[in-house]
């Protein structure tokens, strides 16, 4: 019940906003209020989830079409459910960026936003390899006309490298449902056995891995994350790349547990290769969202790393990484787009000295960057350890990579907080650029307010993460 | 007596929050007096801390006290706790202590400055941290409190953040720390796999079982995050940048407490360190070159605030010689005495500085004793302290090291020693080189033309710090007395069991050559002052040792040039061209073609749907067939 409510409010919410003709600013409102009510409603729902057993709750089950072992089976795992929790709140935060800067074509825009939502929560809910699927796919259409209607000079070329990417992965992965499905005679994820099918697993491998993205498949990343609108690259980065996440947990390991130990090698080095590139380029990157579009792909293959680990200090370490990497990006790059608005630019070299006179923006920025490069004591400093941790069962190298992350990371971070706040004002920062207004506190503070929460007590997420049950499904 | 040590944790943290949350509703006073009094706070927390403790039996001195799980992964947990035994309540009366009064001299140092509620918010934060990292019951925990000092180093050292040479020196101090902290965080995943716990004490149980490859990996994980935060050889280049700060942060941060943080680790981890003698070597032997190393250095800068800050990296050395043949008393004394010599030379230093209008060239100033009385006495305390002359602080602590190191015999034992007194040299024609030229002679014209424009010695809130500090700069040595009265070695013991003792012919044999050479070092300063000259003549050598023996070219050519042009070169040769554009191109061609024959969206569609529709069908066949 839980859960399916979950799915409907946003699509409904999406539905009435699209047919309602409303001025601007009402379409706006409502939505946020929508995007606000899911948040109500997660955390009703948390309110019922026992995080002590973490299994399979919530849920809701219907045949569908029982010839073909279809069914509409939903519900949450504790990993899942921080995941979906992530959701609901950057969705929140993003459609209220959206309401702030004032986009025009507000129906269709708000509409698309709840749909998109919507097919989030669904992905991270849905219990049938169809339904995922399904779901999965129908991120990618609102994230198209978002990139393409609203975005930025180059939004055409931006929306095209990203649906040739994702409709190769999309293409592939499709394959691999039919054929997991047809071999199983379900497409239940509950009741199916596992494969040790390798094509089917790299189906889903190279779907997920262009999703998150992962080194080589990211080639829409740069365009994509410099030309959508930035609150939908806030909801790009921190959200949709954790359905790769999720889809490794989910389905690509439990599934597929042999041809995943005998691949993991080659996922893990992919992941290395991509930590240490995406480290490297974001710390030259010339412009802001450069860089923050590198560091997400290299917080990416942290992750994958951690997944990879097959060690439950990994898996952990995963989950809250991905939580807390939400709130990061996600503020990262809200604030990015407040310093564009200001400037009209992110380009490093036309900002700076933005401290001065801006003590709001000066100390949020300092928050948001010093969690994002994972000072000891913070969330994604707890979730980094884990990973640290958990990757030395695979290999005391992979450790090492992780350890040359964080001081990479620190390297690209300083130079971003920098590039913004300090030394003598860039040539874009006019004196008439204003410290964060009311409106746009209320929107990241939330987020840092979670990080700092998090960071006081990152157990509340490692702990509760993963059932005994489905630790032992993940590890070989 | 834990009550206390919760209040003298927390009572800085509260200080920062309130700081933050009240922003201008409170005015900058009011800021500097919720940092110093919440400091203070925690002086009287960690006094009843240590009382507590003192009255307790011997061996009984060791308590956890633990608030809640802060990170937990199946058996794997870290609680966040705090152990107050005999180490940390001494380390946590001088942090709260001596940062105590170096917050209240800041409130009349930086009177006047536009952000000084951001500058005491800072501090306070910084407090916390350290406490958090000498308190902390588990190396998890200290890894957090030992980011968060480096965190709070980083805002400090940039505080001034529209001075290029300020941000430039915070950045490179956050990242040397980083590559700290990373070391040491593979230590301790190695410990996790091994001990399966972060708890000092079950980390100690366990370590008979571990290999000797993994204890020494270990303890190089450790130490390299102790060389990085208290600026040794080779991860040291970042600290005499750091004085681009203010001085009250190069006292606190920079000289008397978190530079210090590596040797408390020494101590703290002093068990893995045993077990791992080769690598506990490796410390003494990189703390004696950065002690001679940064003394020599010292001669040839002619920022006031520099020479000081060499001389802290030595001073450390001499810490670091200690720690390393586990005179664990002895390295923590000197921590102690240093804390407060040079945070007072510190503070005199910035008196100074503060009344020539921020000033720092010692060639622009000169017979500073006249204009400045009191100054004046309080820098020659705290330079005859560190010095080592007889009866000031330093005089104890650091000839019980160098004496320690002819205990502790062979081959290593002798070469640490000669490396002492050498160094005992050197300390001594640094620390009166920087006297003289500031304080002696004639007045020079920019302290003639300051007579009677500059601040004068500073308020009271500077004053009575300095005052503070002088006397315990003068007397605070005096809780050992080698062979007589030694309350703080045997304090120490309990919970770091030295592994070496100077007997008492060769502590006070020692004292003699040292103080000798210290007399002699001072003397050939004075020398070249009086000729004009500098110690060192030879124009060749001078060079060298003025570029700090190129460790800075060093490593911009090692590590981060190499980086910034393989970065350039990914992008340029392979994101841009290959993984971005290739892309790119088929891109806007499909839209071309589209547009021409005019069926963009429908085509495209079309196209795709078929496209779609025959893979999957031929990938389906292959994936079913081929297994």
């Amino acid at each position: 019940m839980w859960t399916t409510a979950l799915l409907l409010l946003p699509l409904a919410g999406a539905l009435v906003v699209a047919i309602l003709p409303l001025p601007r600013e009402s379409t706006a409102g409502l939505a946020f209020l929508v995007a606000l009510g899911e948040v109500a409603l997660w955390i009703a729902a948390a309110g019922r989830f026992d995080f002590d057993d973490g299994g399979l709750q919530l849920g809701t089950t219907r045949e569908w079409v029982e010839s073909l072992g279809i069914s509409y089976s939903v519900g949450f795992y504790g990993f899942s459910l921080w995941l979906a929790g992530a959701t609901v709140i950057v969705f929140a935060a993003a459609i209220g960026y959206g309401m702030w800067v004032g986009r025009d074509r507000s129906r269709a825009y708000h509409a698309l936003m709840l749909f998109l939502l919507g097919a989030v929560v669904a992905t991270f809910a849905a219990q049938d390899l169809l339904l995922f699927y399904v779901s999965f796919e129908a991120m990618l259409i609102p994230l198209y006309v978002l990139v393409g209607v609203w975005g930025g000079e180059r939004r055409q070329a931006a929306t095209v490298t990203f649906v040739i990417y994702t409709m190769a992965g999309s293409l592939l992965m499709l394959a691999s449902v039919v054929a997991f499905g047809v071999t199983q005679g379900t497409f239940s994820l509950t009741e199916s056995g596992t494969s040790d099918n390798v094509w089917i697993f790299l189906g889903f491998a190279i779907a997920f891995a262009v999703k998150a993205p992962l080194f080589p498949f990211h080639g829409w990343l740069p365009l994509a994350y410099r030309e959508a609108p930035v609150e939908v690259a806030a909801v790009l980065s921190a959200i949709v790349s954790k359905t790769a996440i999720y889809g490794f947990l989910r389905i690509g390991i439990p599934k597929f547990p042999e041809p995943a130990d005998d691949l993991s090698g080659l996922i893990l080095v992919l992941a290395c290769a991509g930590l240490v590139y995406g480290s490297l380029l974001a710390f030259r990157a010339p412009d802001l969202r450069g860089v923050i579009a590198y560091s997400s792909m290299a917080q990416m293959s942290l992750i994958t790393i951690g997944v990879f680990a097959f060690d439950d200090l990994g898996l952990d370490g995963a989950v809250l990484q991905s939580v807390a990497h939400a709130f990061v990006s996600a503020s990262m790059f809200l604030l990015v787009g407040m310093v564009e608005r200001r400037c009209g630019t992110s380009d490093i070299d036309a900002l700076g000295g933005m401290a001065r006179g801006r003590p709001s923006l000066a100390t949020v920025v300092l928050v948001a960057g010093m969690i994002a490069l994972a000072v000891p004591g913070s969330a994604t400093f707890a979730g980094e350890f884990l990973i640290m941790a958990g990757a030395y069962q695979q290999g005391w190298g992979y450790s090492v990579v992780v350890a040359l992350g964080i001081v990479l990371a620190a390297m690209y971070t300083l130079r971003v907080i920098s590039a913004i706040l300090h030394v003598k004002p860039g040539r874009a920062v006019r004196d008439e650029a204003l410290d964060l207004r009311p409106g746009e506190l209320a929107l990241v503070l939330p987020l840092l307010l979670l990080l700092l929460g998090l960071s006081v007590w990152p157990a509340l997420v490692s702990e509760s993460a993963f059932a005994a049950s489905t630790l032992a499904e993940l590890l070989p | 007596m834990i009550a206390g040590a919760w209040v003298c944790l927390l009572s800085p943290l509260a200080g920062a929050v309130a700081i933050t949350l009240a922003g201008g509703r409170i005015s900058r006073r009011t800021a500097g007096w919720i940092s110093t009094l919440t400091t203070f706070v925690a002086f009287g927390g960690a006094l009843i801390a240590f009382f507590g403790l003192w009255g307790e039996g011997h061996g009984d001195r060791e308590h956890i006290s633990t608030a809640y799980t802060w990170l937990e992964s199946g058996d794997f947990e870290v609680e966040f706790q705090i152990l107050v035994d005999t180490l940390s309540s001494t380390m946590m009366l001088i942090v709260s202590g001596v940062g105590g009064l170096i917050v209240w001299y800041s409130m009349g140092y930086l009177a006047g400055d536009d952000e000084e509620r951001r500058y005491f918010a800072y501090m306070s934060l910084f407090v916390f941290s350290m406490l958090l990292l000498v308190q902390a019951g588990n190396f998890l925990l200290l890894l957090a409190g030992w980011g968060l000092v480096g965190l709070a180093s980083y805002l400090l050292i940039g505080f001034w953040h529209h001075k290029p040479e300020a941000v430039a020196a915070a950045k490179k101090a956050f990242v040397m720390n980083a590559i700290g902290d990373a070391t040491l965080a593979l230590g301790l995943v190695l410990l996790v796999w091994e001990t399966g716990t972060l708890e000092y004490l079950g980390v100690f149980e366990d370590l008979d079982s571990l290999s000797t490859t993994t204890v020494n990996l270990v303890a190089v994980g450790l130490l390299g995050g102790a060389v990085a935060k208290s600026a040794q050889i080779p991860l040291h280049t970042w600290l005499p940048d750091a004085m681009e700060g203010p001085t009250p942060v190069s006292a606190l941060i920079h000289a008397a407490t978190m530079v210090t943080a590596g040797v408390y680790l020494l101590v703290r981890a002093s068990p893995v360190f045993e077990a791992a003698p080769d690598v506990q070597h490796l410390a003494a032997i990189l703390g004696a070159i950065t002690l001679l190393v940064a003394g020599v250095v010292a001669l040839v800068q002619w920022d006031i605030k520099r020479v000081i800050a060499y001389s802290t990296m030595s001073q450390i050395g001499y810490m670091f010689v200690a720690a390393g043949i586990g005179a664990y008393g002895y390295a923590l004394f000197h921590l102690m005495t240093h804390a407060f010599f040079k945070a007072l030379l510190f503070m005199s230093a910035g008196v100074v500085i503060h009344h020539l209008g921020g000033e720092q060239d010692i060639r622009r100033m000169g017979g500073l004793r006249s204009v400045m009385p009191r100054t004046h006495l309080a820098f020659l305390v705290g330079g005859l302290s560190l010095a080592g002359i007889p009866i000031f602080a330093g005089f104890w602590s650091k000839d019980g090291i160098v004496a320690a190191a002819f205990a502790s015999g062979d081959t290593l034992g002798y070469t640490l020693w000669v490396a002492g007194l050498v160094g005992a040299l050197l300390t001594g024609a640094y620390t009166f080189r920087l006297y003289f030229t500031v304080f002696r002679g004639e007045p020079s014209e920019l302290v003639t033309a300051q007579a009677h424009e500059g601040h004068g010695e500073g308020p009271l809130s500077m004053l009575i710090p300095v005052g503070v500090l002088s006397v315990l700069a003068t007397i605070g040595g005096l809780v050992v007395i080698p062979g007589v009265w030694e309350p703080f070695l045997h304090w120490i013991d309990e919970t770091a069991e030295p592994l070496v003792m100077a007997s008492v012919a060769e502590d006070y044999g020692t004292s003699a050559i040292a103080v000798t050479l210290a007399l002699i070092g001072a003397g050939l300063a004075h020398r070249a002052f009086r000729s004009q000259r500098q110690v060192i003549t030879n124009p060749r050598i001078w060079h060298v040792l003025e570029h700090k023996l190129y460790f800075d070219e060093l490593y911009d050519a090692l590590f981060y040039r190499p980086s910034a042009s393989v970065s350039n070169a990914l992008r340029r040769n392979i994101e841009e061209p290959v993984v971005e554009r290739s892309l790119d191109e088929i891109g806007s061609g499909t839209i071309q073609v589209g547009g021409e024959v005019g069926r963009v969206q429908s085509g495209l569609l079309r196209t795709y749907a078929v496209a779609i529709a025959f893979s999957v069908a031929v990938l389906v066949v292959v994936f079913v067939a081929v297994r």
